[in-house]
C-alpha cells in the first residue's frame, strides 16, 4: 500500500492554487456580509435518513456511508444546502434568515474525471417569496460572479413549473416523467419523441415536451412556451418567469440572463425558478441554485427558500490567471543575532509588513525579499 | 471559432458531406492527411480527429464545443452533454445476438460478451435478468463460438458476420445513427455560433443518403 497517495477523486490545493481559492473566498466573503448573510458551518457528518428520508433529495449512490456506534447510517455532508434548510428549519426561530457558507461537500459517485470532494460557496435566502426574491437570488448569483472577477459569464434560467404543469393532465405515470425529465435534461429530443409514444401521453401535451429541448435562448422562448400549453400553472410559471426578467432588468441585470425551460432539475428538491451559471472559458457550470419552497418542510417547518451554490474549482479554471505571490520580507538570525532578528522581526509585523523567520542553517526559499541577516553585531546585511 | 471533434474514418466523410451541403467549407475533411487538427479556410471552424469513443469525452470537456458520435458510443459512455440532432447517416442496431438454438432460452445466468459493457450492465440490470457481462475489444463474434459467452450484445449493420458464423440477432435493443451533441456550457456561450449551424444541418439532415 502506498500511503503517499491519495484515494481517487480527492486532492491536495498546493501554495498557488490555495492563494487562488482564498483569494476567491475571501471576496465572496466580503460580498456575502456585505448583503447580510450569516455564514455557518455544518457538522460534517449527518444522519443517511436526512437525505434518504422522504422522496430522497439526494441519490443514495452519492453518498459516503459509514456506520455509527449505535449502528445508525451516517454520511459525509452530501449537500449544502439541505444542511441549510435543516439548520433554519430546526435550529433557528426567525421566519427569515439569511444563511452563506464556504464548504466542501461529497460525492461518492464522483471518481475518475470528477471531484468526490467538492469545495462550494453559497448563500441561502428563507422566508422570501415571489419574482423579486428570485429576480434578487439571480441578480446576486451574477454579482457574485463578476466579484470574483469573472466577466465572461450567463445565468440560465429556467423554471420546474412548466414541466410540472404540462406533464397535468398528459396521462404520464411518475416513472415515465422522471424517464422523460432525463432525456430533455440532455436535450435529447430523439429519446423524448420515442418515450412518448411508448407512454401515450395526451397530445396536447406531446407537443410541449417536445419542444422543451428547442425552449432555450432569449426571453422570446417565455412565448413560445406559453402558445404550446393552457395548464394555468405552466402558463403561471412562465408569467412569473416574465415578472422575474422585468425585475433584473430594474436592476441591470439582465444582460446576464438567458432561458432555458429544458434544464429541468431534480422535482423532488426544487419547487420553482432554477438557474444555473455558465462561464465562457469552462465546460461545467460554475454555478447552480433554484427555488426549494419544500425542503424545510420535510425538516418540520415550512419555510419558502431560494439560493445557490458556487462550485469553487470550476470557477477559478474561469479566471484563468492566479493571483501575485504577495511580498515577504526575511529575516535570518546567525548564531548570536537571535536577539536582533527577533526584534527586527517584531517591528516589521507591527509595521504591518508580512515577514518570515528563519534560522541561519540552510537557504532561504525562493520569494522572499528582502532579507536580512541578523548577527552578533545586530542586523549586519541585507 | 467553433471546436468539433470528429471520429476517423466513414463516419467522418459522411460529416463532411453533410457540411458541405450546409455550405461550410469542409472540403478539407476528405483530404488525405495524418494532421489531427484541421482548420477550415475561413478560420470558421476547427475539426479535431479522435477515436470514436473519445468524442463524448472532448465534448463533454468543453475542448470541443460540438462533436459528432454515434448513439452507441454516447450509450456506453453516458457523458453528460446535449444530444442536438440525429443526423441519421451510420445507421445500424445494438442487438443481442447468438446460435438460433439460444432463442427464447431463459438461463439464470446469461453469459453476454460485448465491447458495451456499461450499456449491457444497465440493459440487463434494468430487465432484473442476472448476465454476466464479458468484456471483449474486438471480433466478438468469436466469443459464443469458443464457448467464452451464451450470446453476444453488439452493433449490426449488415449481419454479414454473424451470418458467416452461424449466428442470428435474437433482439433488436436500440436504433443507433451518428448524432450531433453539444457541451452543456458552450451551446448557451456560443449561442450565435452553434444556433444557425443547427438550424442549417436540420435542413439538410437525411439528404444523399
Amino acid at each position: 500500500m502506498a500511503y503517499f497517495k491519495l484515494p481517487s477523486g480527492v486532492r491536495d490545493a498546493l501554495p498557488a492554487e490555495c492563494r487562488a481559492l482564498y483569494a476567491a473566498e475571501g471576496k465572496l466573503s466580503a460580498a456575502f456580509s456585505r448583503a447580510g448573510f450569516s455564514a455557518v458551518r455544518t457538522a460534517g457528518l449527518e444522519y443517511y435518513d436526512t437525505f434518504a428520508g422522504i422522496g430522497s433529495t439526494v441519490e443514495q449512490s452519492k453518498m459516503f456511508k459509514m456506520t455509527d456506534r449505535d449502528g445508525s447510517l451516517i454520511v459525509l455532508r452530501p449537500d449544502m444546502t439541505l444542511a441549510c434548510a435543516r439548520i433554519a428549519a430546526t435550529k433557528l426561530r426567525q421566519k427569515r434568515a439569511r444563511l452563506c457558507y464556504f464548504s466542501d461537500v461529497y460525492d461518492f459517485s464522483a471518481g475518475g474525471n470528477a471531484d468526490r470532494e467538492v469545495a462550494q460557496a453559497g448563500v441561502e435566502i428563507f422566508g422570501e417569496q415571489g419574482a423579486f426574491a428570485d429576480a434578487y437570488a439571480v441578480a446576486f448569483a451574477a454579482e457574485c460572479l463578476r466579484e470574483i472577477g469573472i466577466g465572461d459569464f450567463i445565468i440560465d434560467i429556467g423554471h420546474v413549473g412548466y414541466y410540472k404543469g404540462v406533464l397535468e393532465g398528459s396521462g404520464l405515470s411518475e416513472e415515465a416523467a422522471e424517464e422523460i425529465r432525463g432525456y430533455i435534461n440532455a436535450k435529447d429530443a430523439v429519446n423524448v419523441e420515442i418515450a412518448l409514444k411508448e407512454h401515450g401521453a395526451s397530445e396536447r401535451a406531446q407537443a410541449a415536451l417536445l419542444a422543451l429541448p428547442s425552449l432555450f435562448g432569449g426571453a422570446e422562448v417565455l412565448d413560445e412556451a406559453a402558445a404550446l400549453t393552457d395548464n394555468p400553472a405552466a402558463l403561471g410559471a412562465l408569467a412569473h418567469l416574465k415578472k422575474v426578467y422585468a425585475f433584473l432588468g430594474e436592476m441591470g441585470a439582465e444582460k446576464y440572463v438567458s432561458f432555458d425551460l429544458g434544464t429541468v432539475k431534480s422535482l423532488a428538491y426544487y419547487s420553482g425558478i432554477v438557474f444555473t451559471g455558465l462561464a465562457g472559458g469552462v465546460g461545467a457550470p460554475v454555478l447552480s441554485g433554484g427555488r426549494y419552497d419544500g425542503l424545510c418542510a420535510r425538516f418540520g417547518r415550512d419555510l419558502a427558500a431560494v439560493g445557490f451554490a458556487i462550485g469553487m474549482e470550476r470557477a477559478l479554471r474561469a479566471l484563468g490567471e492566479e493571483p501575485p505571490v504577495p511580498a515577504c520580507a526575511a529575516v535570518v538570525c546567525r548564531p548570536g543575532g537571535e536577539r536582533a532578528g527577533w526584534q527586527l522581526y517584531r517591528k516589521l509585523l507591527a509595521e504591518g509588513k508580512p515577514c518570515a523567520l528563519f534560522t541561519e542553517e540552510g537557504e532561504v526559499p525562493a520569494g522572499y525579499a528582502p532579507v536580512y541577516i541578523a548577527g552578533e553585531g545586530g542586523i549586519v546585511g541585507c | 471559432m467553433l471546436n468539433v471533434a470528429l471520429a476517423k474514418g466513414r463516419l467522418a466523410d459522411s460529416c463532411a458531406d453533410l457540411f458541405l451541403r450546409c455550405g461550410i467549407r469542409a472540403e478539407i475533411l476528405k483530404e488525405e492527411t495524418r494532421k489531427l487538427v484541421l482548420e477550415t479556410p475561413d478560420k470558421r471552424f476547427n475539426f479535431f480527429f479522435v477515436k470514436p469513443t473519445d468524442v463524448p469525452t472532448y465534448v463533454e470537456y468543453g475542448i470541443a464545443d460540438i462533436g459528432v458520435a454515434g448513439k452507441d458510443t454516447l450509450l456506453e459512455a453516458g457523458a453528460d452533454l446535449y444530444e442536438m440532432l440525429d443526423l441519421k447517416f451510420e445507421r445500424c442496431k445494438l442487438c443481442i445476438a447468438g446460435f438460433p438454438s439460444m432463442r427464447g432460452v431463459q438461463k439464470p445466468r446469461l453469459r453476454v460478451a460485448t465491447k458495451y459493457v456499461n450499456t449491457a450492465k444497465r440493459l440487463f440490470f434494468s430487465r432484473g435478468e442476472d448476465a454476466e457481462v464479458i468484456p471483449l475489444h474486438g471480433s466478438i463474434e468469436l466469443a459464443p463460438l469458443t464457448g467464452l459467452s451464451d450470446v453476444i450484445f453488439d452493433i449490426v449493420q449488415s449481419g454479414g458476420t454473424l451470418r458467416a458464423n452461424g449466428l442470428v440477432v435474437l433482439e433488436e435493443v436500440f436504433d443507433i445513427s451518428a448524432r450531433l451533441v453539444a457541451n452543456k456550457v458552450r451551446l448557451k456561450t456560443k449561442a450565435a455560433e452553434i444556433l444557425p449551424l443547427l438550424a442549417q444541418m436540420k435542413r439538410h439532415v437525411g439528404e444523399g443518403i
